[in-house]
This record gives C-alpha cells, sequence and structure tokens, in this order.
C-alpha cells in the first residue's frame, strides 16, 4: 500500500471544515504545498445542526465553559460566517504567497451530500480529508466507483484521509 | 668682630677619589634607598600581623619610594603564600536575584564553568534524544489517547442513552446540544415536526433533554479534571525520562567536585531545575526566542537564552598563579573597588543577571594584599565609605551606587557577598593620615600600622659611597649610561642640597632618577657613553632654567630700581632681609627691605604687615618677641615709651615666618641708635627675647638670592649674608657662591646673637649700640614722664586729664 501511495500523484486536495470540527487550515495549506497539488476548501454549513438550531427548545453547552447557552437560526449562521471567513483567510495567507491554486467554497447540506457531489467532480485522484481528520494518518485508497453516499458517510465517521483514484 | 664662614664650610663636597669607583657600573646598585629602617620594620610588622584592623597606611611625601618599597615587601611576601581561592556567581535556583557566590580551589574556575558548559551541551543533547524515544512516544501517545478515549468513550455513553430516549447528541460551533430525533431516524426533528407533536410528548423531549443537558454540563466539567490528570502523568512521564538522561551525566561532574560541598549541593539544585525545565531542554537552541507582548526579545550578546541559568561567572580566578596576589587600583572608584552588576539593553530597557556581575579589586587581591593611592580613594565619591564596610564587614558585597544611595527602585540584583580577607595598603601623604585620623573614628581601628618614611637619610663618612650603590642601582633599573666617579659625586652633592642639609642626603627618589635620566640625555646629545660631571651640571642647570622665569624678572625689577633693594652704602633704619617664594617644586630666595621708624609713644613695636592684614601669624609673634627684647634688655624697671613701626616695603603680598624677626630687630635697633646699616649685606634669622639669633629654614636660596642680585650689580667683596649659627651645618650652595667666597668676592657669616650681627652691619661695637639705644629710649621715657608731670599724654596732645 506503501508503495501505491508513492507512485499516487494527488492533483487536489479537498479540505473539509464544519462547525464544531477542529480546524487546521495551516496544515491542510502546507500538504497542498508539499503534495504540488490543487487545495479546495469546502466548509460545510450542516443544514442538521441549522434544524437544531430552529427547534424551540434548543440549546448549547459550551464545551469549554460547560455552561448552557440558548441556540438560533439567525446566530449559528453568524457564527458559521465567521469561521469560514477565518479559514478563507488563513489558507490565503499560507497559499497566495506560495502561488499555489485553491479555492475555497461553502456548501449548505449534509456534510456526506456535499463531499460526494465535490468528489463527484472529477480531478482524480484526489486526496479528502475529512472535518477534523487526521492529514497524517495512514490514507485508505478507493477508485472512482466505489464513491456512493454511504461510502462517504463512513469515510467522514472514520476522520481518516481518503485516496479517491481514477477508474 | 665675627670672620666670614671659609669657602670649605659652605659646601660639603664628596670627593671622587673616595668612592672607589671609575662608573658606577663597577658597583652593585641598591634596589632602594637606605635609611629607611623605621618603614621597613613597620611594613614588616603590618604584612606579617593578620590580625583584623592591622592595615597599613604608607605616609610620606610623593616620590620618596614608598609605592615601589611596600610593593616589593608585599611581592616578597605574597611569594611565600598560596594562592587564593577562586570565586564564581552562578544561578540561585530559590532567588534568582540574588546570585549565590560558589568558592572554588585556586585555578579550578574556569574548569568549572567549562564544565557546566559541557554539562547543558550534553544534558541538551540526551534529554532531546531521550525523548525522542520510542519507549516516550509510545507511553506519551497511550495518554493522549487514554484522554481521549474517556472523553470520547463518556460522551459516546452519554449519546446513547439519549439515543435511546430517541434523543440525538449534536456536535455545535461552541459544544454540544440535543434534539429528538426525527421520526423517520435520519436526524434532528423538523421543528414543523416537532409542532405537530402532542404537547405531553413535547414536554416530554423538553425534560428529558434539560436532564441530558446537566448531565453533560457536569460531564464537560470532569474532562478538564481529567486533563489536568493527564497532564501529570505526562509530566511525571517528563521526569522520569529526564531524570534517567541527567542524572548520570551531574553525578558524573558531582564526582569531579566531591570535595566541594558547595559545588555538590548546587550541583544538585542544577539537577532538579533541569528535571523540572526538561522542556527548555527540547528546544533547540535556535528554537522560538522569548517574546514580549509578542514580539521576540534579543537575546543579550553571548547568551545561550535559557540555559544562561546554568551558566558559571568566573569572577576571579587565579590559574597558573603561584602565590597570593599583590594589586595595584590606580583607579579606585567605587565600581572599581568592590565591582560593578553591568546591564545589557533589551527593547530599551537595561537588563541584568548573574552572568553580569564583575569583579573589583577587593576581588582580585582577596587572599592577598592591596595598594591604594589614599587621595585616590577619598577624592572618588562614596569609595572611601565602600571601603570601609568591606573592610569592618570582611567581605565583599557588589551593589552598585544607585542601590547604595537608594536612588534606584528597580528590580537588580544582591549578589551573596564574598568572605574578604585582605591586607590593605593605603600610601599617602602624611597630612592625609593626621587628617583621618582626627575625623573619621573608623580609621584608626582599621588602619593601625602606620609606615612613616624619612625624606632623608644620614651623611655619615661612608654613606655617599653608599649612596653611590644607591645611583648605581637606578642607573641599571632605568637602563642609563653608567656615572663617572666626578659624576656621582656631584649627583650626591645635589642631593644633600635636596634635603637642605650638608649632613643629609633627600632620598627622594623620583628627583633623583629624573636627575639621572636628565643627565643620561645630555651624555647622549654630547655623543658621550659615560656621564661626567659636566652632564650632571648642565642637567641641573637645565631644571633651574625650566623654572626659573619668575626669580629672573623679580631680579630683574630690582635691578632696574622697580623695587628698591640697596646693595652698597649704608642707611639708618633699613636692612635688607631675605625671603623664599616656593612656586611648584621650585624655590629661590629674593632681598626685601625692611624699615623701621621710631617715636615717643606708648604703643610699642607696631608691625604694620599685620595691621594691614598681610601679616602672618608667625610673622607677627616674631615682631612681638621685639617688643619683648626691648623692654628685657633697655627697660627693664621703666615703662618703655616707644611708638615703632616696622615694615617690608614694596610687599604686596602677604608675609609668614619668622626669618626676618633678626632683621627687623636690626632696623630697629639702627633706628633707635642712629647708627646707619650697611645695605651690602642682607640678613635672615630669627630672634628670641634674649638676643639670640635662631635657624630659620631654606637658607641656601635666601643666601643665593641675594647673591644673585649682588652679582647683576656686580660683586664688591663687601656684599654678604648674615645667617644663624645654627644654620651653617645647612649650608650646601650652589658652586658658584663657593668659589665667589674663596675669591673674596662675597662673604657668609655666621652669627649666634643680635650683638654679632649689630656690629657686622654697623661696623660700630655692640655695646656702643646698646648704649645710644639705652639712651634714645631713656630720653623718650623722660619726655614721657615730663609730659605725665604737666597733665598732658605726649602722644595725645591737646588732651588733659
Amino acid at each position: 500500500m506503501a508503495a501505491r501511495q508513492e507512485e499516487v500523484r494527488i492533483r487536489r486536495v479537498v479540505a473539509c471544515f464544519a462547525p464544531g470540527s477542529v480546524a487546521r487550515p495551516e496544515a491542510v495549506a502546507r500538504l497542498a504545498q508539499e503534495l504540488d497539488a490543487e487545495l479546495l476548501g469546502l466548509f460545510i454549513e450542516d443544514v442538521e445542526l441549522l434544524r437544531f438550531a430552529s427547534l424551540p427548545f434548543a440549546r448549547e453547552v459550551g464545551l469549554a465553559s460547560a455552561t448552557l447557552r440558548a441556540m438560533d437560526v439567525a446566530g449559528l449562521e453568524r457564527q458559521m460566517r465567521a469561521q469560514a471567513r477565518l479559514l478563507e483567510d488563513a489558507l490565503a495567507a499560507i497559499l497566495n504567497p506560495a502561488a499555489t491554486d485553491w479555492s475555497f467554497r461553502v456548501e449548505r447540506s449534509t456534510p456526506a451530500s456535499a463531499v460526494e457531489a465535490v468528489l463527484a467532480e472529477g480531478h482524480a485522484p484526489a486526496l479528502l480529508i475529512p472535518p477534523g481528520g487526521n492529514i497524517r494518518a495512514e490514507r485508505r485508497l478507493v477508485k472512482r466507483p466505489e464513491l456512493t453516499l454511504a461510502a462517504v458517510k463512513e469515510w467522514l465517521a472514520a476522520g481518516k484521509p481518503v485516496v479517491i483514484l481514477p477508474e | 668682630m665675627n670672620s666670614p664662614l671659609p669657602a670649605s664650610a659652605l659646601r660639603r663636597r664628596c670627593d671622587p677619589q673616595r668612592l672607589g669607583f671609575a662608573t658606577t657600573a663597577a658597583l652593585q646598585g641598591l634596589e632602594r634607598a637606605p635609611g629607611q629602617a623605621r618603614a621597613e620594620s613597620s611594613l614588616a610588622f603590618g604584612i606579617g600581623m593578620r590580625r583584623e584592623g592591622y592595615h597599613l597606611f604608607a605616609m610620606g611625601p610623593e616620590g620618596y619610594g614608598r609605592h615601589s618599597l611596600v610593593r616589593a615587601r608585599l611581592e616578597e611576601e605574597a611569594r611565600r603564600r598560596e594562592a587564593p581561592a577562586d570565586w564564581c556567581y552562578v544561578f540561585n535556583f530559590d532567588a534568582p536575584h540574588r546570585p549565590r557566590a560558589l568558592k572554588l580551589p585556586a585555578g579550578r574556575a574556569n574548569a568549572f564553568r567549562d564544565a557546566m558548559a559541557r554539562l547543558v551541551e550534553e544534558l541538551a543533547a540526551a534529554i532531546a534524544a531521550a525523548f525522542e524515544t520510542d519507549e516516550y512516544r509510545n507511553r506519551h501517545r497511550e495518554i493522549e489517547t487514554e484522554l481521549a478515549e474517556r472523553q470520547e468513550r463518556a460522551l459516546n455513553d452519554l449519546g446513547a442513552r439519549a439515543r435511546g430516549d430517541g434523543i440525538a447528541l449534536v456536535r455545535t460551533p461552541s459544544g454540544f446540544g440535543f434534539g429528538p430525533f426525527s421520526k423517520a431516524g435520519d436526524g434532528v426533528m423538523e421543528p414543523e415536526e416537532f409542532g405537530k407533536l402532542e404537547a405531553a410528548a413535547q414536554q416530554r423531549f423538553e425534560k428529558r433533554i434539560g436532564e441530558l443537558q446537566k448531565e453533560l454540563g457536569d460531564l464537560l466539567h470532569q474532562m478538564p479534571k481529567w486533563r489536568r490528570e493527564a497532564l501529570d502523568r505526562m509530566r511525571g512521564l517528563d521526569r522520569d525520562v529526564t531524570r534517567a538522561a541527567v542524572n548520570s551525566l551531574i553525578d558524573e561532574l558531582k564526582a569531579t567536585y566531591a570535595a566541594l560541598p558547595h559545588v555538590q549541593e548546587y550541583l544538585e539544585r542544577v539537577k532538579a531545575d533541569t528535571l523540572a525545565n526538561a522542556a527548555v531542554f527540547r528546544q533547540a537552541k535556535d528554537g522560538e526566542a522569548p517574546t514580549l507582548f509578542g514580539i521576540p526579545l534579543p537575546r543579550p550578546e553571548g547568551s545561550e537564552g535559557p540555559f544562561r541559568r546554568y551558566a558559571v561567572n568566573v569572577l576571579i580566578e587565579h590559574s597558573g598563579a603561584s602565590g597570593a596576589p599583590v594589586v595595584t587600583e590606580d583607579h579606585p572608584s567605587h565600581a572599581a573597588l568592590i565591582g560593578r552588576i553591568e546591564h545589557v539593553a533589551q527593547m530599551g530597557a537595561l537588563v541584568t543577571d548573574f552572568t553580569l556581575i564583575r569583579a573589583g579589586a577587593l576581588h582580585r587581591a582577596n587572599g592577598g594584599y592591596l595598594v591604594l593611592d589614599a587621595l585616590k580613594v577619598l577624592t572618588q565619591p562614596y569609595a572611601w565609605e565602600a571601603l570601609k564596610r568591606a573592610l569592618r564587614a570582611r567581605a565583599i558585597d557588589v551593589r552598585t551606587l544607585g542601590q547604595e544611595l537608594g536612588i534606584l527602585s528597580t528590580v537588580s540584583l544582591e549578589p551573596e557577598p564574598i568572605p574578604l580577607d585582605v591586607k590593605l595598603v593605603l600610601v599617602g601623604e602624611r597630612h592625609l593620615y593626621y587628617l583621618l585620623h582626627a575625623w573619621d573614628p573608623e580609621f584608626a581601628e582599621l588602619f593601625k600600622v602606620a609606615v612613616d618614611f624619612e625624606e632623608d637619610m644620614p651623611r655619615g663618612d661612608d654613606d655617599d659611597a653608599r649612596f653611590a650603590r644607591l645611583i648605581a642601582g637606578c642607573v641599571a633599573r632605568e637602563k642609563l649610561r653608567p656615572l663617572d666617579a666626578a659624576a656621582a659625586a656631584r649627583v650626591i652633592e645635589h642631593q644633600a642640597r635636596d634635603a637642605g642639609d650638608a649632613h643629609k642626603l633627600s632620598v627622594r627618589m623620583q628627583g633623583l632618577v629624573d636627575l639621572l635620566r636628565e643627565a643620561d640625555y645630555w651624555t647622549g646629545v654630547a655623543g658621550r657613553e659615560t656621564v661626567g660631571v659636566e652632564d650632571v651640571r648642565k642637567a641641573i642647570d637645565a631644571q633651574v632654567a625650566r623654572a626659573d622665569r619668575l626669580r629672573e624678572r623679580l631680579k630683574e625689577t630690582i635691578v632696574r630700581g622697580t623695587l628698591l633693594i640697596d646693595t652698597a652704602g649704608s642707611r639708618v633704619a633699613q636692612v635688607n632681609a631675605l625671603a623664599v617664594l616656593q612656586l611648584g617644586d621650585f624655590a629661590f630666595g629674593s632681598p626685601h627691605r625692611i624699615t623701621s621708624r621710631v617715636r615717643l609713644g606708648s604703643a610699642g613695636v607696631v608691625d604694620i604687615e599685620r595691621e594691614s592684614e598681610l601679616g602672618g601669624p608667625i610673622h607677627s609673634k616674631g615682631v612681638l618677641i621685639l617688643s619683648g627684647y626691648l623692654a628685657g634688655r633697655y627697660m627693664p624697671t621703666k615703662p618703655l615709651s616707644l611708638s615703632a613701626s616696622l615694615v617690608f616695603e614694596q610687599s604686596y603680598g602677604g608675609v609668614e615666618g619668622d626669618s626676618a624677626s633678626s632683621a627687623e630687630l636690626y632696623a630697629l635697633l639702627s633706628a633707635l641708635a642712629g647708627a646707619p646699616l650697611k645695605q651690602s649685606l642682607a640678613v635672615t634669622g630669627s630672634v628670641n627675647q634674649h638676643g639670640d639669633v635662631q635657624a630659620i629654614g631654606s637658607v641656601n636660596e635666601k643666601i643665593e638670592g641675594f647673591f644673585d642680585l649682588c652679582r647683576a650689580r656686580g660683586l664688591t667683596g663687601e656684599q654678604g649674608v648674615l645667617i644663624p649659627q645654627a644654620n651653617v651645618m645647612h649650608l650646601m650652595l650652589r658652586e658658584d657662591v663657593v668659589q665667589a667666597v674663596e675669591e673674596g668676592r662675597f662673604a657668609v657669616y655666621a652669627v649666634r646673637s643680635v650683638d654679632e650681627g649689630v656690629e657686622l652691619l654697623t661696623g660700630v661695637p655692640a655695646e656702643e649700640i646698646h648704649a645710644r639705644v639705652e639712651a634714645r629710649l631713656a630720653e623718650f621715657a623722660a619726655k614721657a614722664r615730663a609730659f605725665a608731670a604737666g597733665g598732658e599724654r605726649p602722644w595725645q596732645p591737646g588732651k588733659k586729664k
């Protein structure tokens, strides 16, 4: 597998970010530079989270403060926009001077659907970094025909990088 | 009547033949001037006496070899003693602002410093390597994973319990929330779906979600504690790993210094600090620089950054030293004596640490001897106080002046004081010793040994030859050309003149060395290999010529008649007295005219100099003595009805001393007796109430001063000087004066009494002069009585009782 990985030249890195997941924009930017690949930063505004926020009794228990706070959709959207902007700025700070091709996209969807749609655009071999995933973890190699919604859900849940190879 | 002194009495010659050598090259030179037995003995006692307070004060005038003798004796003693301990300052791990002083055996401080530097390098490598091992990584990862799993498990358990109640655990941007699952079970329920639920179901969800939120809150409260526990375990792991790397290295160094408990203790502290700060060693040297508000701080030059605390500041070390130190500090400022704490600029602020403590002269001399110039110490601000404090406390406490004066309140260092064991020798003038003794109560406690240097040595029969050896020593030391016997004899005579005594030799080494150097110069100019008498003579003449501008100007004003001094003829109540002017290190004599006026009255002898506040107290005393002489000699049973005045004519500066009192008496007697005084003679000498003429100072300069004026006007053979008999032994006159006396063109008379002097000056027997004076005074007294009988005070005409 290791030998196989070395042979594959990644064309595109798809780095997924989601509200609530640990984001390491600098790390993925450097990875894209190392691989000499195009980077797509994909920020997913999770519709399920928005749905939760729209519930009348939606409350959030802060991770750091352990205090209970009320949630609403408008507030959540503001937080997500701010988080997306910070991520985009962090990527720009590293990649613009390096002249690496990169783009940043915000999708409102379920994480699996958003990722599936992006991967379906092609650009294989592509490297998928799930939200909060460890970029240095062992990569799973899959072929493009294996790209299904269920498979993507599984990859995202595993939190490990996946290389999508052409057919 | 007195005869003039023979020429042989005017200058005690040194016979070159009796010196017994051709040139000084044949002599075994003396290192130092003889005749300092008292000083040598005091010095030996002071150096040998190791008790508290027995510091030395070497006193005497400048240029008499005090420094060289003190230094030589100290070096002799120092060679017999062992080199003292080395001292270092190291970081104090308990109180960083109070650096610790470490004592090491002589010559081992540098090795210890280097060993510590190597230790830090080795520790950095060993610790970094220990943290790179698989064992460390695995154990570290294990702790991390355990924490993550513990947190995840707790959340998963909570999520599972929630799911059992149809509730989803949702990850939000900043935490977690709970929402009811949709009926389809594929996510959180839509608000519309929730709205369609029965009220009871809604309430049940809301109640259960509230409970779950509380549970989640409790769980999240636990998490920091779990993290702390994990961190503690990681620290423990770090300590274990570091200890394994550190122990062997530091224990090895401790074994090297097994005999030094203080070093052992310090190394133990280093070990403990290393274990507590292992992270510092895991960063490479060129790792992240320290920052202030995110701005990197520049590191001081030579700094090793975080490892600086393990550096060793070698304050003083004695590697290669074979004895105790003998230190002379030429600039004994406060900092130069007790050391200083330097600062470096960082971001516009001045910062310091223990590596910037610098040694002072007391540190360098510790365990040995320190020589200081007393005047320099006293004139340096706060140096004297700091020095006494160190001697009293027997410890060197390095403090900046700012700390000492309390004018700086910023955080600075308070280094641990270093025990002081030093023998201090202050070298200074006598008056400083006596002033300090009188005004500084601590001085007597600290400087119990006075080393009093003689200014001259006796000139017995063999002393000229001994002094020639001293000349030979100076010539050898200064690498000068040798002197032939005649030149050496001339130098010896010059030293006698310098002492102002035919039977003494000045041991003013600076003057002697200067003369020898300058004679050597003129020998070189003449292209000779041996210094001859002409070269010495030329050197002396050139020294005088360089300094005598004012003397020549003064002589010129007399010769041209601006200052009135007669050197021929006779005049009543007018006499030539002799004064000496000291300008720098050049003294010369010059005649002054003294006149007197007498009349009936009761004022006695009035000193015009005193009345005009130009006369000093000793001069006034001399004049008052004259009244005593007159009353006792001429009117022992009658009131003295005399008003007489005395004045130094054309004197516009102060007059001090009593050497002109005999001249003043001659002028007074001349005025009373109506006997003219020879103006070809000049007079010096003080007088007592019995009419005895007493010794004065600078007799040679005074005679030469009058001789020079007479020669300028032309020597007649009538001219001469009256000196006290007691000063004959001091005569070391210039060769030209002696020659003129030999040729009968000038004369020096030695007198014992006023009677002898007045006969020489008037050519009239003393008894006759006294008779005339007595008659005149009796006449005044009779007139006074007559006036008094008429009810009138003669000196206040018109006033009646």
